[in-house]
C-alpha cells in the first residue's frame, strides 16, 4: 500500500479500480494518478450481475495490474437503480473483502456533479445532479460551483426542483435533466456525460477518508413492502 | 480442501467453511426473522437490504472462525437460486469478487441442492436416495441419483407446506415464521377436528395443501364468535398439522414404493427443508422408511433450514467433480432440481 508523504497533501502513487452499476450503464476503470490504464463501458439496463465481473477481469488484464497491487476499490453507492447499486457494492465489498483494500463509496449525484467542467461552472452558482428514478420522479442533490454538496439526496417530483434550487443559476447534470426541465424551465443543461464517468470516480475515491464501515447504499426511498414469489409470503 | 459458503437466497445471511472431510469448521447466521415480522412475511427488498449490510462482516466471522483467510480456501461457493433475486445477486456478486480477486473457483449453487445434499455429510448418505424436500419455498419428493441428478416423482400443485404452516399459523394468531409457532401450540392440543388428508389415497405423488388451510379456516368460523380459546388454538393447530404430516406419509410411502422398484439399489428415505424441522413429521417419516426397508435420515434442524453449510458442502461435492462456474454466472429466481418435470400450474416456481 502506498503511504501519503508525510508533509505533502498529495498521493504519491494511488492505484485504483472503479466501478458503476448503478444507472444505465455498466463501466469500470483501473486508474492510477489521473490516468486511465484501462477503461470499458456497456450500456446495460440488466445483466449487470452476469457482466459486470468479466469487464472487471478483463479490464485489470488490459491494465496489467492484479489484484493484490490496487491500493483502493472506488464505486458508486447510489442513488440509482435498487439493484445496480447492490451488484455493484457487493462487488466492491467482495474484492475489499479479498484483497484486504479499502472499497469506497461516492454517491452517484457526486460523480455526476464532479464531472461538469470547470469552464461550464464559471458563471453558474452551482450544479444540480439529476437522476431519473425509474418512479416518474426524480433523485436530486445541489452542489455548489466548487462542487461541493448543499444538502442531501432527495427524492422529488420535477415540480418541487424550483423550491430546492431557489434564486440560484444552475447547470443541470444527468440522466434526469429532460425530467428537470419540467420543473425548471430556465436551467442549462451540462455537456458532461449523464451516466458516471468512472475516471471522475476514481478520482474522488483517491481523495476520499476510509469509511471502517465500508461503502454504504443511498437508497432514498424506503422498501416497497411487495411479497415475493416462492418466500414465506403471505397472502390474505 | 476448504470451501467457503454463502446463502442469501431468503431471510437468512449466512457463511460457512467446511472441508473436504465433512467437517464444519465455521457457520456465521444471520436471522432477519424480526425484520420482516411486522409485515407477517418476507419483503424482498427488505431482504436484500439486510443481506448487503451484513454479508460481508459474516463471512469475515466466517474466515475467522475457520481460522482460514481467503488465501486457504478452495472455493467459493454461493447460493445462485432458487430464490428472491435481490438477496441471491448479493451473494451471488459478493462471491464472484472475492473468487476474481483470490483467483480461486466460483460455483453456483442450487439452493435446493444444498438441502438435497445435506444428508450426505450429516448421515454419509449413499446415491442413490429417495428425498423429501420441504420447506417454506418448495414440496417436492425426489429419487436423487447423485449431484446434479434429479427425478421428481412429485409436487405440490398449490401452495408449499411450509407456506401452509405460515398461513395456518396467521389465521390462528401465531405469529411468523409459522411452523415452529404451529408446534409448539399443537402439542397441548388434539385432532379434535379430522381434517380431510389431502390427496390420501390418490394416486402418484403430489401434494396439495390450499384446501386444508381452507379446512383450518372454516373450522375456526365455525366456532363461537370472538377470540379463538387456547384450547381451540390448540386443537386446531394439532389437528391441521396431524392431516398435513398424514399426507406427506402418504405420498412419500407412495413415492418409496416406486423409489424401491426403479433403485433396487437405494437404501434411505431423506428429509431435509425448513419443515424437516418438525419434530412429528419426522417420526412419522421414520416410520414409512422402516416400513419400506430403507434407513431414515434427517439432518439436525439447523441444517434443515436454510443456512451456509448446506451450500459450501454441496459446493465442496461439485469442486469434486470439476463442475466450477464462470463470472458470468446468470443468477435463476427458478431453477428446478428436475429440470424435465413438468410445470405444476398452480405451484409455479414451487414445483
Amino acid at each position: 500500500m502506498h503511504e501519503r508523504a508525510p508533509s505533502l497533501n498529495v498521493w504519491l502513487v494511488m492505484l485504483i479500480l472503479a466501478f458503476d452499476a448503478a444507472l444505465q450503464a455498466t463501466q469500470v476503470a483501473v486508474w492510477r494518478n489521473g490516468e486511465v490504464l484501462a477503461r470499458a463501458e456497456e450500456r446495460l439496463s440488466r445483466g449487470q450481475a452476469e457482466r459486470l465481473m468479466p469487464m472487471i477481469t478483463d479490464a485489470m488484464a488490459a491494465a496489467a495490474v492484479d489484484f493484490k497491487s490496487l491500493d483502493r476499490i472506488a464505486v458508486t453507492c447510489g442513488p440509482g437503480s435498487f439493484t445496480g447499486v447492490r451488484i455493484g457494492l457487493a462487488a466492491a465489498r467482495g474484492l475489499a473483502l479479498a484483497t484486504g483494500r479499502p472499497a469506497i463509496g461516492i454517491s452517484t449525484t457526486e460523480v455526476l456533479a464532479a464531472s461538469v467542467a470547470d469552464d461550464e461552472r464559471r458563471g453558474v452558482d452551482g450544479m444540480l445532479a439529476v437522476i431519473d428514478s425509474q418512479r416518474g420522479d426524480l433523485f436530486a442533490q445541489l452542489f455548489d460551483a466548487a462542487g461541493a454538496a448543499l444538502g442531501p439526496v432527495v427524492n422529488v417530483s420535477p415540480d418541487a426542483l424550483r423550491a430546492l434550487v431557489g434564486e440560484r443559476s444552475i447547470l443541470t447534470v444527468g440522466d434526469g435533466c429532460e425530467m428537470a426541465a419540467r420543473g425548471l424551465t430556465s436551467a442549462m443543461r451540462s455537456r458532461a456525460s449523464a451516466i458516471c464517468d468512472v475516471s471522475v470516480l476514481a478520482g474522488l475515491a483517491a481523495k476520499r477518508g476510509v469509511d471502517p464501515a465500508g461503502p454504504l447504499p443511498i437508497y432514498v426511498r424506503p422498501p416497497d413492502v411487495t411479497m415475493g414469489p416462492g418466500s414465506r409470503a403471505l397472502r390474505s | 480442501m476448504r470451501v467457503l459458503g454463502i446463502e442469501t437466497s431468503c431471510d437468512e445471511t449466512a457463511a460457512a467453511v467446511v472441508d473436504g472431510d465433512g467437517r464444519v469448521l465455521s457457520h456465521a447466521v444471520l436471522s432477519q426473522i424480526a425484520d420482516h415480522r411486522p409485515f407477517g412475511g418476507i419483503v424482498p427488498e427488505v431482504a436484500a437490504r439486510s443481506h448487503l449490510h451484513h454479508l460481508d462482516s459474516l463471512i469475515r466471522r466466517a474466515l475467522d472462525g475457520a481460522s482460514t483467510g481467503v488465501a486457504g480456501l478452495s472455493a467459493i461457493a454461493a447460493t445462485a437460486g432458487p430464490g428472491l433475486i435481490g438477496g441471491v445477486l448479493v451473494g451471488v456478486m459478493t462471491a464472484k469478487a472475492m473468487a476474481a480477486a483470490a483467483k480461486l473457483p466460483f460455483i453456483a449453487v442450487n439452493h435446493l441442492e444444498g438441502h438435497a445434499l445435506t444428508a450426505r455429510f450429516t448421515d454419509g448418505v449413499a446415491f442413490p436416495y429417495l428425498l423429501l424436500l420441504v420447506s417454506g419455498g418448495h414440496c417436492q419428493i425426489l429419487a436423487v441419483e447423485g449431484v446434479r441428478r434429479y427425478r421428481r416423482y412429485g409436487t405440490t400443485l398449490d401452495d408449499a407446506a411450509g407456506e401452509a404452516f405460515d398461513k395456518v399459523a396467521k389465521l390462528l394468531g401465531l405469529g411468523f415464521p409459522g411452523g415452529p409457532a404451529i408446534e409448539r401450540a399443537a402439542k397441548a392440543g388434539q385432532d379434535r377436528f379430522k381434517f380431510t388428508r389431502p390427496m390420501k389415497g390418490k394416486p402418484g405423488c403430489d401434494f396439495s395443501f390450499s384446501g386444508l388451510k381452507t379446512a383450518v379456516r372454516q373450522a375456526a368460523e365455525a366456532l363461537p364468535p370472538g377470540p379463538l380459546a387456547d384450547r381451540d388454538v390448540a386443537d386446531l393447530a394439532a389437528s391441521f398439522q396431524a392431516a398435513l404430516v398424514d399426507s406427506l406419509v402418504d405420498r412419500v410411502g407412495r413415492a418409496a414404493e416406486k423409489f424401491t422398484a426403479d433403485y433396487p439399489a437405494g437404501r434411505a428415505l431423506v428429509v431435509a427443508g425448513g419443515v424437516a424441522a418438525n419434530q412429528a413429521l419426522r417420526t412419522a417419516l421414520s416410520g414409512v422408511a422402516a416400513g419400506a426397508g430403507l434407513t431414515f435420515a434427517a439432518p439436525p434442524p439447523a441444517l434443515c433450514t436454510d443456512n451456509a453449510v448446506m451450500i459450501a458442502w454441496a459446493g465442496l461435492e461439485r469442486l469434486r467433480l470439476g463442475l466450477t462456474d464462470p463470472l458470468d454466472f446468470k443468477a435463476r429466481p427458478r431453477w428446478p432440481l428436475d429440470p424435465t418435470a413438468a410445470p405444476a400450474i398452480g405451484a409455479g416456481v414451487k414445483a
